[in-house]
């Protein structure tokens, strides 16, 4: 099915040389023909959320004078405007530049991508949808339970890039998430909580099939009842400086808040300050700061075709790499757009970064595009399974899954809150601990990684709800991460 | 009114709706958005938004679906579409337990008197030039970050629960500016808000920036141990707090569901200070007034806590339709939440001028969340204008700190309280224009707050 509607398309085309003889030095547009979303929870068995949506508009973004102006419109009669108003906010925002900003050139390409795709979700009836949730509500249901959540979302767009360069990509994206929580109060009558999320293995396709997937998704619904069942008596975990083992479920949380999120270029060039906050790292921490262990090797990857951090060419038009950004502990590079590199390398006096890293993304046709992670993963280790992690700690706790997060304005210290933990003692996991927590700051945290799983205990958690810049924009991303373990770390809070 | 053309369409298929025996709500949300962003002393983005949203909701027996469209309305024969597609999920949908609630318009109000013509069209070379002024006035040596957003909404309720219908149309804007220092790396701010386009001036905002610049100039920032301080807290911290607060706190949903730090306590018990109340009222001119919510229910002022006693708690429809509640008129995304204001002295430092020991000011708190909500259990860290007071004195700035502690212990231990309100913006640009401002007391000093770390830099 061809992307694009031809006759918006020709205007559109029109507009990006209007916006050239009128003196910008780029522009590009995002027509979005169709963005669908569709909302389904299941709320203590009730059909609490049966939301769908629909939106069609166009984002169109001008560099004039060394400035960006943005303007989205949901009036597809109003192309032409929509064009004029974001020159014009270019033109105003010209008026106050002290670093112009540059696109440099990119030779044009046409292109395309689609998420593959065995059922569209869209495709897939209503009945069978709550079927599948229902099903696993069903596994839920306990008389000691008191709230059980399933929830299933879909997204679909059809999106249509232009830029004055000549540049067309036409993409097809597909995601489908879900979650499953069950609530219970404890012997001190707080409430509770265990959860799963709907992951993926990185490989094969991301339409319905991936939720009806049991081993992705139902499967762990008796595991999550069995842990809640414990959590309910267990001990609250005691301060102390112990070993923490993440799984994937907090491992991802763990990598977004504190690698990928600092390393996103803007953060640290200062774009972000007055808003999410800057960033620990600087320009010339590029290429020689230790950010962890030898252990510690993260990427960015856009090569997993069944992740919402795949989407095969940014909102620059960059196809989207796969790089590292930390090598055997290293920083080596960052998270970034077109533009950003530019800046990066003219602040830094020195080419810091090399090329985009594909990592411009913008949330709607109303918005504009700003660094966004992609993958942002963990790879796997040498240190084996999460039980020969396990079985080589004297004292430690494995965690699981966040309830809280809370990182410094530079991402420099963090304080986390675990839905569950496990007591290890003498190499062995003993008791389940509840409202588990644990705090550090970045650098130390990640020079204390001292284990690593195997690629048997990786997996690729799927996250959809990352806020971030003004306007606010909520970014579907993924995270790769293994089992890891770090040493001495503050856990609990004091009494 | 919203323009004839829409609400005539949108009528329109209510009534046929209506006619044939459907049940049905037709919420509409227009904004002309602009927002201007500053990063390194320049404009990072000037981008505009012109967006309609129209959400259909379709009630039948005890199933129900929500449509929401993004894009212009052609007319009454795409609204039928619309309604058609609402109309098809419900059939298809489960039945509940409980029969939901349809939106139902209380009374018919038609508010516009937060609405400043002057804002609506404000140019955003006005937004420039404000910016560069207050880059001259404080010094073009510091890098500036901060935004700036301006617009207006529109909002308009119909359902076939009757022929009334409400319109709201508003202005705000919420603007910051960020001075960071290039080298030593300390970060002040100043925050604006309003709904006029005068609520917001360089003078004000060179004002507070320039009073905090001398004392970060002239001392270096101070790690402090963790342990328990005596804590002022700022404007920004405290609607952060009372944001929090509520939400854990007062959420009919959370009460209900056991999950709130309120679960064990019923209405008229004590559990807060008995200096501590806390309403939200639209009559508020110091928050965004909404005299109606998506519910359809008129927003009156309705009390939460009275002199540390809990009043109420919010009910929207769903959580009503569940647990047999009556709406409150919380279906808004603009609720009006007021801290009373205290007898403490005008000037916080006066107010702790007698303290020993090292007391902190903390303006504002950076990224709060709750490890245990059970408990009313936050943490959050110290950012933006944070200083260090002895004997009633600044002196010096305060590394970034984090406070980890109980907030019904927090709202008991509050010992001062300012005489004057001021209001503090918290709306966010997710998805669609909702402004949200909370009047809140210009300090609080509570004792004992646990710090809990304390970075060795800001
Ligand atoms: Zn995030």
């Amino acid at each position: 099915m061809p992307v694009c509607d031809d006759a918006a398309a020709e205007r559109i085309s029109e507009n990006l040389d209007r916006m050239r003889s009128r003196g910008a030095g780029y522009a590009d547009a995002r027509l979005f023909l169709e963005d669908l979303s569709e909302n389904l929870l299941l709320y203590d068995g009730n059909l609490e959320l049966n939301d769908t949506s629909d939106e069609k508009g166009l984002g169109v973004r001008v560099l004039y004078g060394g400035a960006w102006g943005f303007s989205a419109t949901s009036d597809l009669e109003a192309i032409e405007e929509c064009f004029d108003k974001a020159l014009s906010n270019a033109r105003t925002a010209s008026k106050l530049v002290r670093l112009p900003i540059e696109m440099g050139d990119r030779p044009p390409h046409d292109s395309r991508y689609d998420s593959p795709v065995e059922r569209d979700p869209f495709g897939v009836g209503l009945l069978e949808k709550l079927e599948l949730l229902s099903a696993v509500d069903e596994m839920l249901e306990r008389d000691w339970i008191e709230r059980r959540l399933v929830r299933a979302s879909c997204q679909k767009r059809r999106v249509l890039f232009r830029s004055t360069e000549g540049t067309t990509v036409e993409k097809n994206l597909t995601n489908v998430f879900g979650t499953m929580v069950v609530m219970a109060q404890d012997c001190d009558g707080q409430m509770q909580r265990r959860s799963h999320s709907l992951y993926t293995t990185g490989r094969g396709t991301r339409g319905w099939e991936l939720i009806a997937d049991r081993a992705l998704f139902a499967d762990h619904a008796p595991r999550i009842v069995e842990e809640l069942s414990e959590l309910r008596g267990a001990p609250v975990l005691k301060r102390d400086r112990r070993s923490v083992i993440l799984l994937p479920g907090q491992g991802a949380l763990q990598v977004h808040e504190t690698i990928g999120h600092p390393l996103e270029l803007d953060r640290i060039l200062g774009y972000e300050i007055s808003y999410a906050g800057g960033s620990h790292v600087a320009l010339d921490d590029i290429g020689s700061l230790r950010y962890g262990s030898d252990r510690l090797n993260a990427s960015s990857y856009g090569a997993h075709p069944n992740s919402p951090g795949t989407f095969g060419f940014d909102d620059d038009g960059t196809p989207e790499r796969d790089y590292l950004l930390i090598d055997r502990g290293i920083l080596v590079d960052v998270l970034s757009s077109r533009a950003m590199v530019r800046e990066a390398n003219r602040r830094a006096g020195r080419e810091v970064i090399r090329e985009s890293g594909g990592a411009a993304r913008a949330s709607a046709f109303y918005r504009a595009p700003i660094e966004r992670m992609t993958n942002i993963n963990v790879l796997p280790g040498d240190d084996g399974s999460l039980e020969d992690i396990t079985g080589s700690t004297d004292n430690g706790v494995i965690m699981d899954n966040p309830t809280s997060w809370s990182i410094g304005s530079n991402r420099e210290h963090f304080h986390f809150g675990c839905e569950i933990a496990w007591e290890v003692k003498g190499g062995r996991r003993r008791r389940v601990m509840r409202n588990p927590t644990y705090q550090g700051h970045t650098l130390e945290f990640y020079g204390s990684l001292d284990a690593v799983g195997d690629a048997g205990t990786w997996r690729l958690e799927q996250v959809d709800n990352c806020g971030k810049g003004e306007p606010n924009q909520v970014m579907q991303i993924g995270h790769g991460v293994p089992v890891m373990r770090f040493a001495d770390v503050i856990t609990g809070e004091k009494e | 009114m919203l323009d004839e053309r829409t609400a005539e369409a949108l009528r329109a298929v209510r009534d046929e709706a209506s006619r044939s025996g459907k049940r049905a709500s037709f919420a509409l949300h227009r904004e002309d958005s602009h927002l201007m962003r500053i990063g390194n002393s320049s404009v990072s983005l000037s981008t505009s938004e012109k967006l309609t949203r129209l959400d259909v909701r379709v009630v039948e027996g005890r199933r129900e679906g929500t449509h929401t469209h993004v894009g212009e309305l052609s007319g009454p024969e795409q609204v039928r579409e619309l309604l058609g597609v609402a109309v098809e999920k419900t059939a298809a949908a489960r039945e509940k337990s409980f029969e939901p609630l349809l939106e139902e318009v209380e009374e018919p109000v038609d508010e516009q008197d937060q609405f400043d013509a002057g804002l609506a069209g404000l140019d955003p070379a006005h937004k420039t030039t404000v910016y560069g002024r207050v880059f001259e006035t404080v010094g073009r040596d510091y890098v500036y970050s901060g935004a700036w957003s301006s617009g207006s909404i529109e909002l308009f309720l119909i359902s076939t629960s009757n022929d009334l219908e409400v319109y709201h149309r508003g202005t705000d804007q919420q603007f910051s500016v960020v001075l960071k220092h290039p080298g030593k790396e300390w970060e002040l701010r100043s925050e604006g808000t309003g709904w006029r386009a005068a609520d917001v001036t360089a003078e004000q905002a060179s004002a507070e920036l320039g009073g905090l610049t001398g004392l970060y100039e002239s001392r270096p920032g101070r790690r402090i141990e963790p342990g328990s301080y005596t804590v002022i807290f700022g404007p920004s911290a405290i609607a952060d707090l009372l944001q929090m607060a509520a939400f854990s706190g007062f959420h009919g949903r959370l009460y209900e569901e056991k999950r709130s730090w309120t679960a064990s306590s019923t209405i008229g018990e004590v559990i807060l200070g008995d200096n501590i109340t806390i309403t939200d009222d639209p009559e508020d001119d110091l928050t965004f007034r909404h005299r109606f919510d998506m519910g359809g229910r008129r927003r009156r002022c309705y009390p939460v806590v009275e002199r540390g006693a809990i009043s109420g708690f919010f009910y929207d429809l769903s959580t009503s339709a569940k647990f047999g509640r009556r709406p409150t008129g919380h279906d808004t995304r603009s609720p009006s939440l007021v801290m009373a204001c205290g007898d403490g002295p005008g000037d916080p430092l006066v107010a702790v001028s007698s303290r020993k020991g090292p007391v902190l000011h903390v303006p504002a708190l950076h990224y709060t969340n709750m490890p245990n909500v059970s408990e009313g259990t936050f943490t959050g860290s110290s950012r933006f204008n944070a200083t260090l007071v002895e004997d009633g004195r600044t002196v010096c700035p305060l590394f970034s700190s984090r406070v980890t502690d109980d907030l019904p212990r927090l709202f008991r231990s509050v010992s001062v309280i300012a005489p004057e309100a001021v209001s503090v913006n918290l709306s966010n640009t997710y998805e669609r224009r909702a402004p949200v401002a909370f009047s809140v007391p210009s300090y609080i000093v509570a004792e004992e707050v646990r710090i809990t770390d304390c970075a060795e830099s800001f």
